[in-house]
């Protein structure tokens, strides 16, 4: 920055402040180092704010896959979206879902949840999703859900793994939902 | 289309049914990224429109205080937006979403120095020069402040008006908000602010946790806005006020009575 000139109208000056906006969101959203000179507790509080209001819009989009983790819904956002920079509300619950699918830890309704997206919409966890011309079964947690011409239709709910209540009922009866986005 | 006037309500789908229920109600907003700019409107907003409630489309990711110029599709779909819901104006942030390819997600606010003046500024022209109907610019409620401020918010916001020309959408939680997290006096900013400019005021609720108050549009509006939206008045009552609501929406008769608050507290009839 030396020899910069001071208050000279004609200089560029943008690319000072395109940088440092750049950095002040990378440290709030993608786990980038604190920007010289900022406090640094406004500097979490406005992260966590940012990642409570992240977690509440994914919700909106998985409202399954938020309820079904109940208490620990927020925290479990938040550790998994600290450091990871939001794709949309659709793309981070997905991708959340999978991870989650993927260490065995998904509850059922949102197995179910996330089978009917996959059967609906085609998505390469890099692209935006796109809807299926075809066909096609969306697995998840041992969820099968199944996409005809745009309806989504759960064939097999996920297993409970809970203690049978005896009433009868089956809990799953009630999520067997024609899903449609 | 008519300007904004007496008290109003945020539209959102979720309280569609609430907002077309209110007799006397004469304004609202929408967020303009969900309004399609071609194709059915949604359903809600077509019978305001039918009513000949003035709908303000509020855009939340233009990002005009980005240091990159504005993406001019963004501009035309608010421009498109402005057009297909006959809006008197069109309202965004003095602020930035986006920077160095990564979405904030949120509003986050600029240094108040003469480079970021100069940016918000040249953004602005750009937009006005697109956009169908005046902009009025709302500024936002932050908890960081840069390190490098050369200029206090009432010079900094009126040096970014004087320039652009643009109305002003004064957010009177944001100014509570913001003065409460400093320990700075709310009245110091309204005497200072060209009031005149006001289309139309924001009233939103917040909560105090981990030491800061954050407008979170979630919970109920705290009595010490309602007494800023007093204040406010008391110096040059703007010609509407807008309450803001965007989740954890509370029953119809709470919310009736917030809207009642605002109408009590400025002086303006009740729309409930």
């Amino acid at each position: 920055m030396t020899g910069a000139p001071h208050g000279d109208p004609t200089a560029a000056p943008r690319a000072g402040l395109a940088e440092r906006q750049a950095e002040l969101v990378a440290a709030l959203v993608a786990g980038g180092p604190p920007p010289p000179g900022f406090a640094p507790g406004p500097l979490a509080a406005t992260r966590a704010a940012l990642l409570r209001k992240r977690a509440g819009a994914v919700a909106r989009h998985w409202p399954l896959l938020a309820a079904s983790l109940g208490a620990r819904w927020t925290t479990t956002f938040a550790g998994w979206a600290e450091r990871r920079p939001t794709a949309g509300s659709l793309r981070d619950g997905w991708d959340l879902a999978r991870a989650l699918h993927a260490e065995r830890a998904l509850p059922p309704p949102a197995a179910e949840e996330l089978a009917a997206r996959e059967a609906l919409l085609r998505y390469d966890g890099l692209r935006p999703p796109r809807p299926r011309r075809l066909p096609a079964v969306g697995r998840a947690g041992g969820a099968v859900a199944v996409q005809i011409a745009g309806r989504v239709r759960l064939l097999r709910p996920a297993p409970r793994v809970s203690t049978r209540a005896g009433d009868g009922v089956s809990d799953a009866a009630g999520s067997a939902l024609w899903i449609s986005d | 289309m008519t300007g904004p006037s007496g008290v109003g309500i945020g539209w959102r789908p979720e309280i569609a049914g609430f907002v077309a229920d209110l007799p006397g109600l004469r304004f609202v907003e929408v967020v303009a990224e969900g309004v399609p700019a071609s194709g059915p409107l949604p359903p809600g907003l077509t019978q305001l429109r039918e009513r000949a409630v003035t709908v303000v489309p509020h855009g939340v990711r233009l990002s005009l205080g980005g240091a990159e110029p504005v993406d001019p599709a963004r501009v035309g779909h608010l421009a498109a937006v402005a057009q297909r819901l006959d809006a008197p104006l069109i309202s965004e942030h003095i602020a930035f979403v986006r920077a160095g390819g990564l979405e904030a997600g949120h509003l986050l606010p600029l240094p108040r120095s003469r480079e970021a003046v100069d940016a918000v500024c040249a953004n602005v022209a750009r937009a006005q020069a697109d956009l169908p109907v005046p902009i009025a610019l709302e500024p936002i409620a932050a908890l960081v402040d840069w390190p490098d401020d050369e200029l206090d918010e009432a010079d900094f916001l009126t040096e970014i008006l004087d320039r652009t020309g643009a109305l002003l959408l004064l957010d009177v939680a944001n100014v509570h908000a913001n003065a409460r997290n400093r320990g700075a006096d709310p009245l110091a900013l309204l005497d200072r602010l060209p009031l005149e400019r006001i289309a139309y005021a924001h009233v939103a609720g917040g909560a105090e946790y981990g030491g800061f108050y954050h407008d979170t549009h979630t919970d109920p509006v705290p009595s010490a806005v309602l007494e800023l939206v007093g204040a406010l008045c008391a110096r040059q009552r703007p010609p509407a006020l807008l309450l803001e609501r965007d989740g954890h929406y509370p029953p119809a008769p709470e919310l009736r009575a917030e809207l009642d608050a605002l109408a009590a507290a400025a002086g303006f009839p009740a729309v409930t």
